[in-house]
């Protein structure tokens, strides 16, 4: 995707976006105050479970056990994420979390966004039957069909397979859903002028429609993405080996031989964290979008 | 790997228990990706794991804190090569204990890339054996790297054969035993002339040994824990229900085969003991151990594993097979057997190393008996070292009485049939029903059970 | 990756090398035709991925099929009558409804009230966005972990706090009465954030002139926010509302991975149940009647959610 071109996009949007709106509580002092008050408590309560797992984090297990946890009374250790990363196994499973989620992505918005143009110009006969299963399919969850899942990928005997991880994944008829309700409203007068060009439709598709579809495209990658980073029940049950595991499937299931260490426990959660974190900040205003834009399918 | 890892600087060798490292990561990712890529969908079943013929043999155990740390060791030595044999590659993953360990190993089986061998109560055997979902040991390999039949003892060996095949291999017979304060017991007068704890051989010597404790201790006699635990009321009731001589039989179908009467005189014995009063009757697992562990009772009912635990607390320990007071001598165990879990296709050269693998483990069994695990390799028990543990060499003899869950595809340890089991048993404990209920609940619950179709016929 | 393949044609065949324009057109009809092309790729996997094990899923729940290697046979309705007659599957459904409901007033009312706030225009916008949206980005088990700590009964912050204010400590997992409120409470700071951007953006594209013309006659904030703002959010809260309730009768992963749905069941859910009689206890064919079941309760819940939605528009 490229990157100019969406933030050229989200540019042109009115500045109002992020200053809100000063009208809603007028120009008193005691709203503001109250309103002030607020915001700040329950952003307090919000970030101190992270700050709670920071400390612990580097802390020594001793300290943890002995004296209780406080901040002011053990002394600041990185054993603990020493210990993780010389362990090997939070790299492992991050590495294949990305490859995974990137993957997934990839073929969903790939998959989707064909069916969706197909959808919505395509003239083939049960088109919209189709169309009506699809739509349909989006109140089945995938939750309920682990089970002749898993019996399916015994069957094509692909458990404990990459594989098996992310082609359940790909089915994404809400999006599709919400791809094809934004190509319907382009103009198809666009696209004629390319066809009367030459242009194949998979010409006018790619050079015509895509450019135009930026925007929803990318909503749709970096809410894929999202999902199947923290996707949990289905690549937890067709997983066994740890070395094919997700982050989040590693991490509730292989133990240490040691038993539970709070320290360790948190580091790794917090090294786990990590890379979702600094994504959003650095892109904060496109994932707020792609929200937005897919949470509510697309309205 | 935190405390007892060499320091920073050694060479790599120096850790034989393989993490996975950046090397495999990598060959797995390009297995993967290969096989998605190159190949469609369909033929993402080249796996990576056998497309690395040679990799290292995988190991699944359930094992955390000190037992862990055993195995580790254990894992250590034979793959450096213990007694001059051939070393190994090992990648031990340790899964959490119970129904999330038991239900991964059987989804592994079930897709047909398990690892190559794998930790199992015996007493979960018959969940996997005859559904398919573990491989048969091949006894003339085994015999070839130096363990036979006769190494274990019949009721032990018993257990781990389905349809006249042997499926496990055991570790070792873990007893549900007594442990007990030797000073507070020569006070209570409960010590023979060797100073080990004197046979009881009726309920009233049993209620009369926590009276005396109590009256030693000033404070409680015996401990037990059991609240919200989903084995302990379990444990107590089944080995004094097989000291009655009654049976407990599971049959598929139900109904199920338990004599009420005796049913009821152990509940009966039960609550008489943990009356609240002179024992208490309200105490979780860990509240038990920590109550004696730190001198606020005289005699604890527990698995031998927390010998590691009880040993730190400075007290003089003693441990005795759990006293008969019926008319049989019985003891309620379990026992640590690996097995190979099903593999669609097993590679036979790795099949041969895990053979290898699992008798160059049994021959290690002498650091598992620090655990407290009496040693299911006999001849373990033969060498004088093993005689000179103590208290292990006091308890050694309840192997021979041992007594394991009921063979049933649903029970055993971490099932949830234990866990239906020891709810009734609670409620009798603290008071909500009489035995006369409780029994009958249990007797319920058993057939509810049993009229489940059995998933593994 | 079937699924790109054509792309990757047309990659080969479309660029320069133009023939003439007649032919080209002609070929791009057959090539493309009705725009069938375009959703095989889709079909494929969601006819191998989706509707393959609906309609296994389907055939199972009649069958006693198992996880243990041996055959399958059809069994009627067997499953369902044992599941109707299970006391298990009600208390499991008993407890999914009830984590919805507790979880799901507050994950819309704090979601509204966060976005309300921040859209108030108080500075510090991107840094209210971070603290509420954060945690939605945490993979569950961080999410657990961090929190299976705040519950630790000795050590854990919540029980530290208490202690700290002269109280009693909680059995925050291990008490059957408070367990499900902790998960409730876990769950709400984990994905509120979700809900605070669909509310932020819906604030964000409200047309402001009935607001600035109250607000000229001289209506207080307050009154503004109840008789403008809050209406104009109905459709949004019906929407919001609506996926909540759907999400969280899906719940799983969180409470598999901080209490396995303990103490004494009071908080597995009816997926809990499926994967406990399915995969712990081998039963494929019984736990898929039990995924159809629930499966039928959740079309109701939909369709009945659909039908109050359409009528408030």
């Amino acid at each position: 995707m490229s990157a100019t071109a969406t933030t050229l996009r989200t540019r042109r949007r009115p500045p109002r976006e992020a200053a809100g709106s000063p009208l809603l509580l007028g120009h008193g002092r005691l709203p503001r105050a109250l309103a002030g008050t607020a915001l700040v408590v329950l952003a307090v309560l919000w970030l101190l479970p992270f700050v709670w797992a920071v400390i612990t984090s580097v802390q020594s297990e001793e300290d943890i056990n002995t004296t209780g946890l406080s901040p002011f009374k053990g002394a600041f250790t990185l054993d603990a994420y020493q210990q993780i990363l010389e362990r090997g196994n939070v790299t492992v499973w991050a590495f294949n979390s990305f490859l995974i989620s990137a993957l997934v992505t990839l073929i969903t918005v790939a998959v989707s966004t064909l069916a969706a143009y197909g959808f919505s110009r395509g003239t083939f006969r049960g088109r919209r039957a189709l169309l009506g299963v699809t739509v349909a399919a989006i109140m089945v969850p995938p939750q309920l069909l682990v089970v002749p899942l898993f019996d399916q990928m015994t069957l094509f005997n692909m458990v404990d397979t990459y594989a098996a991880v992310i082609l359940p994944q790909v089915v994404a008829p809400m999006m599709v859903f919400i791809l094809k309700r934004f190509f319907d409203g382009i103009p198809k007068e666009l696209e004629e002028a390319a066809r009367i060009d030459g242009a194949s439709e998979f010409r006018v598709f790619r050079s015509v429609v895509l450019p135009l579809s930026r925007p929803i495209v990318a909503a749709v990658a970096i809410f894929v993405f999202i999902g199947a980073w923290n996707n949990f029940m289905w690549p937890f049950i067709v997983t066994n080996d740890p070395d094919l595991m997700t982050l989040p499937v590693g991490l509730a299931t292989v133990k240490d031989a040691y038993g539970i260490q709070y320290a360790q426990s948190m580091a790794s959660a917090l090294l786990a964290a990590l890379p979702l974190i600094v994504v959003f900040l650095l892109f904060q205003r496109r994932i707020v979008n792609s929200v937005a834009t897919t949470g509510l399918g697309g309205s | 790997m935190s405390s007892r890892l060499p320091a920073q600087g050694v060479p790599a060798v120096s850790d034989p228990v393989r993490r996975p490292s950046r090397r495999r990561l990598l060959r797995h990712a390009m297995a993967g990706a290969g096989a998605l890529i190159a190949a469609g969908p369909l033929s993402g079943c080249a796996s990576p794991a056998s497309a690395s013929g040679a990799s290292a043999l995988s190991v699944w155990d359930l094992f955390q804190g000190g037992d862990g740390m055993l195995m580790d060791d254990m894992i250590e030595a034979v793959s450096k090569g213990a007694g001059g044999a051939e070393g190994f590659e090992v990648d031990r993953t340790i899964l959490d204990w119970g129904p999330s360990y038991y239900t991964k190993l059987a989804m592994s089986a079930a897709g047909g890339r398990a690892s190559d061998v794998a930790a199992m109560h015996l007493s979960r055997l018959a969940g996997y054996a005859p559904g398919g979902l573990v491989d048969a040991f091949d006894l003339d390999l085994l015999a070839e790297y130096g363990v036979t039949e006769k190494d274990f003892t019949p009721a032990v060996w018993s257990r781990t054969r389905h349809e006249g095949t042997v499926y496990a291999i055991p570790l070792d017979v873990h007893p549900f035993i007594v442990f007990y304060d030797k000073k507070a017991a020569e006070k209570a007068g409960l010590l023979d002339t060797s100073g080990e704890l004197a046979p009881m051989g009726s309920p009233e010597a049993l209620l009369d040994a926590g009276r005396a404790l109590a009256e030693a201790t000033g404070e409680a006699g015996i401990l037990f824990g059991h609240v919200t635990d989903t084995a302990q009321n379990w444990r107590l009731f089944a080995g004094l229900y097989a000291q009655t001589g009654a049976e407990f039989d599971l049959p598929d179908g139900g109904p199920p085969k338990i004599d009420v009467d005796a049913a009821v005189r152990a509940v009966t014995l039960m609550t008489r003991l943990f009356d609240g009063k002179t024992n208490p009757n309200n105490l979780d697992y860990n509240g038990a151990l920590a109550a004696f562990s730190s001198g606020r009772g005289g005699m604890a009912m527990l698995g031998e594993w927390e010998l590691p635990t009880l040993k730190k607390s400075g007290m003089e320990l003693g441990a005795a097979p759990f006293p008969q007071v019926f008319e049989k001598p019985a003891v309620y165990t379990d026992s640590h057997s690996f097995v190979l879990p099903h593999q669609n296709s097993p590679d036979p050269a790795r099949r041969r190393e895990a053979h290898r693998y699992v008798a160059q483990i049994l021959k290690q069994s002498l650091t598992w008996a620090s655990a407290g695990h009496i040693p299911a390799y006999q001849p373990v028990l033969a060498e004088p070292e093993y005689a000179a543990l103590d208290p292990q060499s006091s308890y050694a003899d309840a192997a021979k009485v041992a007594v394991l869950d009921p063979p049933n595809w649903f029970a055993g340890a971490g099932s949830n049939f234990q866990n239906r089991m020891c709810q009734p048993l609670q409620s009798a404990l603290l008071g909500n029903t009489t035995p006369e209920k409780a029994v009958r609940q249990m007797v319920r619950e058993a057939d509810t059970l049993l009229r489940q179709p059995n998933p593994v016929a | 990756m079937t699924t790109t393949a054509p792309l990757g044609t047309e990659e080969q065949t479309g660029p320069p090398a133009a023939p003439a324009d007649g032919r080209r057109t002609a070929l791009s009809r057959v090539r493309t035709g009705n725009g069938l092309v375009f959703v095989l790729p889709f079909l494929l996997v969601f006819g191998l991925f989706m509707v393959w094990p609906i309609v296994q899923g389907l055939w199972m729940s009649f069958t006693d099929s198992s996880l243990a290697l041996r055959d399958t046979t059809f069994v009627g309705f067997d499953n369902y009558t044992e599941a109707f007659g299970d006391a298990d599957v009600w208390s499991s459904l008993g407890n999914t409804v009830f984590f919805t409901a507790v979880s799901s007033v507050p994950l819309v009312l704090i979601a509204l009230a966060m976005a309300l706030l921040v859209h108030s225009g108080l500075a510090g916008q991107w840094a209210w966005r971070l603290s509420f949206f954060a945690p939605y980005l945490l993979p569950v088990t961080v999410v657990t972990m961090i929190w299976t700590w705040l519950y630790q009964p000795e050590l854990g912050m919540a029980n530290q706090l208490l202690d700290a204010l002269g109280m009693e400590p909680v059995g925050w997992l291990s008490d059957e009465s408070v367990a499900m409120w902790s998960v409730a409470a876990l769950t709400v700071w984990w994905t509120v954030g979700f809900n605070f951007l669909l509310y932020l953006a819906a604030l964000q594209s409200l047309p402001t002139t009935f607001d600035e013309a109250a607000a000229l006659d001289g209506a207080g904030a307050w009154r503004r926010l109840w008789s403008i703002t809050l209406p104009q959010l109905r459709r949004t809260t019906g929407l919001v509302a609506m996926l909540q309730v759907l999400a969280s009768l899906k719940v799983f992963d969180q409470i598999y991975i901080l209490t396995k749905g303990g103490p004494n069941g009071s908080t597995r859910p009816v997926l809990e149940y499926v994967y406990d009689v399915g995969f712990t206890g081998y039963r494929l064919g019984y736990a898929s009647a039990v995924s159809y079941l629930f499966f039928a309760l959740i079309v109701v819940v939909s369709l009945v959610q659909l039908r109050l939605f359409r009528r408030e528009d």
